[in-house]
């Protein structure tokens, strides 16, 4: 392997120098580049030949400005870090371009290069699936957790510092981020963040926002800075018993970490009236002395917040953060924003306001498509709903409720749908009703419900994406490929019924041999235990008995099965390169195996793919695992021909896939193709060869055995490289095709 | 010397702790005087079995379990012949002695016995309600205390531990959860009398371990491990500890997912 990664980048150098040539660069300029690339470490080195090779095809004058700003990084970063960025380079060059991949490198000052320098202390890294199982365990929702300079939420993710370093021991910086997590928690639980509207309605008038949210809120604060941070701490202590009541135990250990905290925090003495508040609040939930400049107001806020304790809505807090703010502004000078408490982490209102306005809007584009949908649909038929949902839901229309009546439907409307419904103007062929007149009969169906549907519908309209091998780099190119599943055309040509003909002598001997791998159950006799009793085992042991010989203990039958628990994948080369012998070889072979297969009853599936460039990989399904062996399938045998392209990555990936979600003892993979991965793109060479020997390995190491069925007449010898990880064997006549591929099977299995 | 009693005798004495989250006794007392077999579903560790022990003990029929593997043939649910001294003697396996008896025939985790043996109870669960005994050439009708059971869990979501159509349609079904917060916590306090503090947080932590169900776990820990857990609490083991041992390791072997866990036990007790 060695060597042949030593040809890989020789071929690089070479490529990268004859594109330099062609851009007029002189021997210099090459030299010069190619130093450049000899001082860096030898990974690094190789991912930089191969960016700068990428780009040479661009235009070559990236290349050097490239290299300078590499090698300028380089000071900042360890070799680790140096990969990461680099890695991160590659995938914006990938899936942004040229200009944005500019943009990327040349930012190599320190705060840029934040994200990937290792952090000291515990990073979140390291960390993050552990704390993202915690926080899924104690809140139920799938948050994600994910870096950020603070410690925040827009309430779908919650953004942590990526390392800790507060404290030497890693278990303490560990508790510290776990702080931070469950106080995002408790926020979210207790509304902090998202106030409902009849909350929000005690403060704000009609005409503040449309879809008022805790940013319109905070803009009733001509101080947004002191409210913002007032009303961190007021909440804090309003969700302290809470979080005391749920984790006690994490709790407990938050006591002492406080005092810790309250170390840094500066003394009252030295700050403006308005401040000193702030900080006042904050010192007392740290458990300080709040001695300092307005004790008067202070002692009647802590008063205030103190009250908040006993169980005190989000309303009353609110009602507080005005109170303490008045007070605050009365006291006059500057306020001067607090270093924030690290586990308390800050309140961003524009970001969960953002991210609630984003997930409206997607919402209403559902909705939007929901009612092109509704328009669009056919009318109802009952059969094609889901018919468990029908029998199961209890829903009958609630008389005060309205209900929108279109196509035989009964939707139910939530208060969005319907506002959402009058500002259109109504709906053609729908009606709104009160759920009073359509009377008991019905079944509701929400427009969530519908929704599902839709998104199922949706991900397979979408395709699916998958990653691609890049050896150039030793890297995956993230979500590169994007594959389509189709159900193949059934044709009638009769291909199936003449194969059947034509090897119909042959088909009763493969039938036989496949029969022979059944390994019926069998009896077997004279067993220490069993279902039945060995009537001759018993019979000799009178007979040894009687003639005084000891007469054993095996007299009973046993039923013996060797079930075989095989599940087997044919995955189908449908390239253009297919076409004639090749793909009625495939077909017959096909036929063959079929039938073999359904006289020895193991599962099967047969999949056929094709595609042209990496946004198009086309996987035709012909048979399902679960589907029986029946005309429609023969049909689409029938229906095989030559398509496109053979990018062999993607497929191999999507039937992995499929391959791990079926349950059996052993799972085959048989690929069938004639001969080189190519497609209309740079999928063609080394590159395709690497990424499908990647494909194999990745499939054999989630425990499925590929095998790999080429015919190829020069026998050449990139096969063994390519396949050399896993089982194949090239056939050099199409026409032994048939006859070798059961034969073959039949070995594999035994 | 151990008190050994045969299978049809073993008659339940106490009243087994039995706390109803439902309608799930009135309907198991209308299946059984209407001569309805039922079907337990439900994770497991969640009282099915207990459920039917109560029952057993409510109505004072014998109660025959047997707890189904791959390798159950048909002649160990109704019997075979045997050698004993120089004879063959028929010996009735526990179903046919359920059926003799009018006992509560019980088969637990009955997607685990192959296909071709659970449709040996098939004549029993329907209105027939009789035993064909193939070997003897006998059939035996079941008397009207006969009752037959089975209970799975649909959790498993695989192709092969699925119940047959044949099968389902012939069961009366009884679906099993866990109990909700406030019954959870007075089962662990009847059955461990651990106090009501501890009994609450063990709760609050199975209730964490369920939200993380088909996020990195199989099952949220069940009832069963929640007594398990408080039972070594009781008897002096530090809590933490305890949940570890009995609620954490057995749940996972997941490294990752172990940490996590262990990090929520620490973060509530």
């Amino acid at each position: 392997m060695h060597g042949s990664g030593e040809k890989h980048l020789t071929h690089l150098r070479e490529d990268l120098v004859k594109n330099l040539r062609l851009d007029f660069f002189d021997d210099e300029d090459i030299e010069s580049v190619l130093r450049d690339l000899q001082y860096l470490d030898r990974k690094i080195g190789q991912k930089t030949l191969a960016l700068c090779q990428t780009l040479s095809h661009a235009s070559s004058s990236l290349v050097p400005r490239t290299l300078k700003r590499i090698k300028n990084a380089s000071r900042f970063l360890s070799l680790k870090e140096m990969e990461r960025w680099i890695n991160q380079a590659f995938d914006i060059l990938d899936h942004q371009g040229v200009d944005h991949f500019l943009h990327f490198i040349s930012r190599i000052d320190e705060e840029s290069l934040w994200d990937f320098l290792m952090p000291k202390g515990l990073s979140l890294q390291e960390v993050a699936p552990v704390l993202e199982a915690y926080v899924r365990g104690i809140s139920g929702l799938d948050l994600k957790i994910a870096p950020g300079k603070e410690s925040y939420t827009d309430t779908s993710t919650l953004f942590v510092p990526h390392s800790v370093s507060k404290y030497e021991e890693r278990e303490k910086n560990f508790l510290l981020y776990k702080f931070m997590l469950v106080h995002k928690w408790a926020q979210m639980v207790g509304g902090t963040l998202t106030p409902d509207a009849e909350t929000l309605s005690a403060f704000l008038t009609d005409s503040d926002a449309p879809h008022p949210d805790i940013e319109t809120f905070f803009r009733l604060f001509p101080e947004k800075d002191l409210a913002i941070d007032l009303y961190t701490v007021i909440e804090a202590f309003r969700l302290e018993p809470f979080l005391a009541k749920e984790l006690p135990g994490l709790m407990r250990e938050a006591e002492s970490m406080k005092k810790d905290f309250l170390k840094e925090r500066m003394p009252l003495s030295n700050l403006t009236g308005k401040s000193a508040l702030v900080e006042g609040l904050y010192r007392f939930y740290l458990k300080g002395d709040i001695e300092g400049p307005v004790p008067g107001v202070l002692n009647n806020a802590v008063e205030e917040v103190l009250r908040l304790g006993n169980g005190a809505t989000l309303y009353e807090s609110m009602k507080t953060l005005f109170r303490l703010y008045d007070a605050a502004t009365g006291l006059g000078g500057s306020y001067q924003p607090r270093s924030t408490l690290l586990f308390l982490g800050v309140i961003k209102p524009e970001e969960v306001s953002l991210h609630l306005k984003a997930e409206r809007r997607a919402r209403i584009k559902k909705l939007e498509g929901l009612i092109t949908k509704l328009i669009n649909m056919p009318a109802f038929e009952p059969r094609k709903t889901s018919f468990q949902k029908t029998v199961f839901s209890e829903k009958t229309p609630e008389p005060a409720k309205e209900y929108l009546l279109i196509k035989g439907r009964i939707i139910e409307l939530d208060e969005e749908t319907k506002g959402f419904i009058e500002n259109r103007g109504g709906i053609p062929g729908g009606i709104m009703v009160k759920g009073a007149d359509i009377g008991g009969a019905g079944c509701p169906m929400t427009l969530t419900e519908l929704a599902e549907e839709e998104e199922i519908f949706q991900e397979a309209d979408g395709g699916i994406k998958y990653d691609e091998w890049d050896y150039k780099r030793c890297g995956y190119k993230k979500s590169w490929c994007t594959l389509f599943e189709h159900v193949l055309h059934p044709v009638h040509d009769g291909f199936v019924d003449l194969t059947l003909k034509r090897y119909s002598g042959y088909i009763s001997v493969l039938r036989k041999k496949f029969e022979l791998l059944k390994r019926e159950p069998k009896i077997a006799r004279r067993q220490k235990e069993g279902d039945d009793i060995d009537i001759d085992a018993v019979i000799e042991a009178f007979c040894d008995a009687r003639a005084g010989l000891s007469p054993g203990d095996n007299y009973f039958t046993r039923y013996d099965r060797h079930e075989r628990n095989f599940a087997v994948l044919f995955l189908l080369d449908m390239s253009g390169s297919t076409k004639g012998w090749v793909n009625e070889a495939e077909k017959e072979s096909l036929v063959l195996m079929a039938e073999a297969l359904e006289s020895l009853g193991d599962r099967y599936a047969v999949y056929g793919f094709s595609g042209m460039t990496r946004n198009r990989c086309d996987f035709f399904c012909i048979k399902d695992f679960d589907e029986p062996y029946t005309d429609v399938v023969k049909r689409r045998i029938n229906g095989i021909s030559p398509k496109d392209y053979t990018r062999m990555g993607p497929p191999i990936r999507h039937s992995t896939k499929i391959l791990k979600s079926i349950e059996a003892r052993t799972k085959l993979f048989i690929t069938l193709s004639d001969g080189k991965p190519e497609d209309y793109d740079a999928y063609k060479g080394d590159y395709g060869i690497e990424d499908t020997r990647k494909a194999l390995v990745e499939a054999k190491e989630q425990g499925i055995y590929p095998f790999c069925i080429t015919i190829d007449r020069e026998a050449s010898s990139y096969l063994r490289h390519m396949y050399g990880e896993v089982n194949y064997i090239v056939i050099d006549d199409v026409k032994k095709l048939p006859n070798r591929i059961t034969e073959i099977y039949r070995k594999l299995t035994t | 010397m151990l008190n050994a009693i045969k299978t049809e005798e073993y008659v339940i004495e106490e009243e087994p702790f039995y706390l109803p989250s439902g309608k799930e006794i009135e309907i198991f007392e209308s299946a059984y005087k209407n001569l309805i077999p039922v079907i337990m579903k439900g994770p497991t560790g969640c009282g099915k079995t207990r459920f039917m022990q109560y029952m057993a003990w409510r109505f004072k029929r014998p109660l025959i379990t047997i707890s189904c593997h791959d390798d159950l043939t048909a002649s160990d649910l109704v019997g075979r012949y045997l050698v004993r001294g120089g004879e063959t003697v028929w010996l009735d396996g526990p179903l046919t002695r359920a059926v003799k008896a009018g006992g509560f025939c019980y088969l637990d985790e009955i997607v685990e016995a192959r296909k071709d043996t659970t449709v040996v109870i098939h004549p029993l669960a329907d209105d027939r309600r009789i035993l064909p005994v193939e070997k003897l050439g006998e059939i035996l009708t079941a008397p009207p205390e006969f009752l037959l059971s089975i209970s799975y869990n649909p959790g498993y979501q695989s192709v092969l531990k699925d119940l047959k159509q044949s099968t389902r349609q012939r069961f009366l079904a009884i679906d099993f959860s866990y109990p909700d917060k406030r019954l959870e916590k007075d089962i662990i306090m009847h059955e461990t009398g651990v106090d009501d503090l501890t009994a609450e947080k063990l709760v609050n932590f199975a209730e964490k371990t369920r939200n993380l169900k088909d996020r990195g776990l199989v099952e949220g820990a069940s009832t069963r491990l929640l007594i398990h857990a408080a039972k070594l609490i009781s008897s002096g083991i530090e809590p933490r500890t305890a949940c570890d041992v009995s609620i954490t390791e057995p749940l996972t072997d997941d490294h990752e997912m172990v940490t996590a866990l262990s990090e929520l036990v620490s973060s509530i007790f």
